[in-house]
């Protein structure tokens, strides 16, 4: 199936038209030797084959009844409305809206995402999205070392190890020198040399930081350095401080939480917020709202394009072309239909149930609770013995947390824990008998 | 339709309720005894809706909006062709839309990435592929992080590339990036890249290589292809292969046998992937052998043990994403050259140029062609000749009014008053035709109602919109 709607009279007609025998006749230009005989690749399939094949495929893939990972990648409730709404093809076969005139409903939802990322955040302006949240960050430690004209970045401990991963990518790209720090470490390595600290709240261990104090602390030492705050799930602004508060400069966040499944990590949602006086600066599309030139009437378009790299070439403020349209309208629908009541409920039910889940672990012998700041719905625990644990929540249909070890080779025996307000009692309490099983078979192993 | 008053803002219900979280369960704890009172948010300024009224927002929205499943949309070099809906319906299937990037039983998964890097890797000659990139631009920036991180370990220093006056805008700003300095090629009168000049460039021994887009901006495949990646070669340097434009190229020939060393893709054109109003996308990058070493982590690899990925390789670049790339669009992708077959494919390339060339040949009468030659997948037309100093902006918008998109204006940059067409294999002949006469119908007004053409759109939701004014005092959220 080519999805090609011409059959051969047709083209023999539009061929007569061009003035040439054959299709051949058409690749004139390309040198006889560069031709290939066929592809090595299989035929065809017809749709109930392709979809035979796929859920064979997708048989691989072990889908569980609930989860307790995190670490990037959020299981949340998704409104049945959010799928419909971007299952619209008018909207999800349509391109970046160019033509504002033929693309008023998109550029409108856009401008509503930014609205809606502008209010939860409380930050001056939101752009249109980038890819994810770990190329948002390192996006906004570039446009740091832009704004400051200084090539050193510091990132604090606790930023989503694959985040920092791509953050140092990013800077040996542009000659950023990036120096990893403790927080109480901190202090020592500020100076006038910074362009900015980039930190995670609430962190890869699930800590939530005192924003505004360590805002503080840096503004002092460094004040023209910028702050630039990461997260990895930002249902937790329903209840927590949002970021516009405080002396952060750029706010950036991972948004799949908002209405995006899951889908092995990808695609997901770069949110990426500044305030006011970076506006010029920011990468990425943004969305404006202006009057006719002929008339009264407001509409919508796509503003400050000279920032962007096909106006400003090499000169442009990042290489960035699409955005996530799709992917911030599932957000815009998400974050509308959840409302600000819904918005705070989630949040409520995510720290109440994280909490709840604590509260139990330290019940069982063997385990011992890491964070000692407030944590929203993840947070570290040791276990007496993390393989059975692994494997007991397998054997309950759960999906195990996440074993530090994968990324913190001397972390052995730590589980990163992931409760949301999509884990039911009943799921919670098995949670709980996979622990205690794995408690007991530890100490079974020691006897 | 006034902006005024329609923002979903404006639906707020005292008494909307939110109906998508569960009860709450379990026994509560008091938020204020373990958050910290000055840690927590006061007001949310975002209004609880009715259900129903957000349904009818955005339905509305949609009906103000055009995409391809609306008619032709002949924008240049992006490659609008019909998303397939069988893609759509298993990208939502539990068993791919459910999983964990971080869980371990993942085999699917991997086998999936790593069957469709075989595939490309067959489509392009290339050797290797990393399929982590999120969009083209994303997948440019981590082939120059390649060149760059290859000329670091032969301890040669390369700080220039080479980009044709021709290229897309990411070209130039993606090699920045990656922390180059840019040469701008002139092309010569046929679109091309002349020798000359690429040879003097070259020879000044600090370029690290070029990027080329063939078929080019101008829908020109360079005659001399295999000669300008020779030159680049004999200086040491590498040659970039901009895939925006490989549509036409498909099992006709492959980048790789021109000469290239690194290839990005964009899955959401050639592979029919929902451009979704602006990404999600993909920009799979494949490579030669010799450059392998250098791909992003983590590398998916097939063993005797099935598929395994490789997270150590310290000569890769690094890592460029967290997690997997855009895995729910590379699904997509997959689907779409599963159904497509060895044959189809070829046939997508031919239909695509086919197209083109029809159009072409039609609207060359009335409108300027400035590189007048067979095209590939899309051909550049020109405001030169028009009536009444009609320009390309009056065209573009007046096809609005007849109920299509417009083509991509004001590029490539080489052409004054540029239009860019690009019909791709799914247009019917008959749909063609209707574009056709549309155009023809616009140049007659142009002859003898041009004022019409200077007040176009007029069947829009909206007129033409104060842009200046918009970047002046910018109103970016309500």
């Amino acid at each position: 199936m080519d999805f090609v709607p011409h059959d051969d009279k047709t083209i023999t007609e539009m061929l007569k038209v061009i003035g040439v025998n054959k299709i051949e006749d058409l690749f004139i230009d390309i040198p006889k030797d560069l031709f290939i005989n066929g592809l090595n690749l299989p035929e065809g399939l017809s749709e109930p084959d392709v979809l035979k094949k796929l859920k064979e495929l997708g048989k691989k893939n072990t889908i569980y009844t609930n989860s307790f990972l995190g670490a990037g990648c959020y299981f949340h409730y998704i409104p049945s409305l959010v799928d419909f709404v971007i299952s619209r093809s008018e909207f999800y076969t349509s391109y970046t809206p160019y033509q504002a005139e033929a693309s008023q409903g998109y550029l409108q939802a856009i401008y509503e995402y930014q609205s809606v990322i502008s209010r939860l955040t409380q930050m001056d302006v939101a752009n249109a999205s980038m890819y994810d949240g770990s190329t948002a960050l390192a996006e906004a430690a570039i446009m740091a070392s832009i704004i400051t004209r200084k090539n050193q970045v510091i990132i604090i401990e606790g930023v989503h190890p694959e985040y920092i991963d791509v953050v140092k990518t990013y800077c040996w790209g542009q000659d950023i020198a990036l120096k990893i720090v403790s927080v109480d470490k901190l202090e020592d390595k500020l100076s006038e040399e910074i362009a900015a600290v980039l930190f995670q709240s609430p962190n890869f261990f699930g800590d939530i930081e005192d924003v505004s104090a360590l805002a503080k602390t840096i503004k002092i030492q460094a004040p023209n350095c910028l702050i630039i705050q990461s997260m990895t799930d930002p249902t937790c602004l329903g209840i927590l401080k949002p970021p516009g508060e405080t002396d952060v400069d750029i706010f950036v966040a991972e948004g799949q939480s908002f209405g995006i499944n899951p889908s092995f990590g990808g695609p997901g949602l770069g949110i990426f917020a500044v305030k006011d006086k970076f506006l010029r600066k920011i990468p990425g599309r943004l969305v404006g709202k202006t009057k006719e030139i002929n008339g009264e009437r407001e509409g919508f378009l796509l503003t400050l394009q000279a920032r962007e790299q096909h106006i400003r070439r090499e000169k442009a403020s990042s290489n960035i072309c699409t955005n996530q349209a799709l992917c911030s309208l599932s957000a815009l629908i998400y974050i509308v239909s959840l409302g600000r009541t819904g918005l705070r409920e989630i949040a409520t039910q995510n720290f109440q149930k994280a909490q709840y889940v604590k509260n139990k672990l330290r019940e069982i012998p063997g385990y011992e609770i890491l964070n000692t700041k407030p944590t929203y719905n993840e947070f570290i625990v040791k276990c007496p013995d993390i393989d059975s644990l692994i494997q007991e929540c397998k054997s309950l249909d759960l999906l195990p947390p996440l074993p530090l070890s994968k990324y913190y080779s001397d972390m052995r025996d730590i589980a990163l824990v992931c409760v949301t307000e999509s884990n039911s009692r009943d799921s919670i309490e098995k949670f709980i008998k996979a622990s205690e099983l794995a408690s007991n078979k530890q100490k079974e192993g020691r006897a | 339709m006034d902006a005024k008053d329609t923002l979903i803002f404006e639906k707020g219900n005292k008494n909307a309720q939110t109906n998508f979280i569960p009860k709450l369960d379990i026994d509560c704890e008091k938020l204020e005894d373990f958050i910290p009172k000055n840690l927590i948010r006061d007001e949310i300024r975002i209004p609880d809706i009715p259900e129903v009224e957000i349904v009818r927002h955005y339905v509305k929205l949609s009906k103000i909006n055009y995409g391809v499943d609306s008619g032709l949309y002949p924008l240049g070099s992006c490659t609008m062709k019909y998303n397939p809906k069988i893609n759509e319906f298993i990208a939502r299937l539990a068993e791919f839309s459910q999983i964990h990037p971080l869980q371990e039983e993942n085999e699917g998964a991997l086998q999936l990435i790593h069957n469709i890097s075989d595939m490309l890797g067959e489509i392009t000659g290339m050797d290797g592929f990393t399929l982590q990139p999120a969009a083209g631009a994303h997948g440019e920036l981590v082939g120059l992080l390649i060149m760059k991180k290859y000329f670091e370990t032969k301890g040669v220093i390369k700080t220039k590339i080479l980009v044709p006056d021709s290229a897309h805008g990411t070209n130039p700003a993606s090699a920045k990036m990656a922390g180059f300095s840019i040469i701008e090629l002139q092309s010569n009168k046929s679109g091309e890249v002349p020798l000359d000049h690429l040879e003097f460039a070259m020879k000044q021994g600090d370029v690290a290589g070029i990027m080329l887009t063939n078929p080019n901006t101008l829908g020109v495949f360079d005659r001399q292809i295999k000669e300008i990646t020779k030159i680049v070669h004999k200086y040491g340097g590498l040659c970039y292969y901009d895939g925006a434009n490989l549509n036409p190229m498909l099992g006709t020939c492959r980048p790789k046998d021109m000469g290239f060393d690194i290839v990005h893709l964009n899955l959401h054109k050639t592979f029919s992937t929902p451009h979704g109003g602006g990404g999600p996308g993909s920009g799979p990058v494949g490579v030669i052998n010799e450059l392998i070493q250098f791909l992003p982590i983590p590398c998916i690899s097939s063993t005797d043990k099935g598929v395994i990925c490789n997270y150590d390789n310290i000569q890769s670049i690094g890592r460029i994403k967290a997690f997997w790339g855009n895995f729910g669009v590379i699904l997509r992708a997959y689907i779409y050259i599963l159904s497509i077959g060895a044959e189809g494919l070829r046939r997508v390339g031919q239909i695509a140029v086919l197209n083109a060339n029809y159009l072409r040949t039609k609207l060359q009468k009335k409108y300027n062609l400035p590189y007048n030659r067979i095209c590939q997948h899309e051909f550049v037309l020109s405001d030169k000749d028009m009536p009444n100093e009609i320009n390309t902006e009056d065209i573009a918008k007046r096809i609005l009014d007849y109920g299509y998109y417009a083509p991509t204006i004001y590029f490539p940059l080489i052409v004054n008053g540029a239009l860019m067409i690009e019909p791709t294999e799914t247009e019917s002949k008959n749909s063609l035709d209707n574009f056709i006469e549309i155009m023809d119908k616009i140049y007659y007004e142009a002859l003898n109602k041009p004022e019409k053409l200077k007040k176009a759109p007029l069947n829009t939701p909206i007129g033409r919109l104060d842009a200046v004014n918009a970047a002046r005092n910018p109103i970016l959220h309500d």
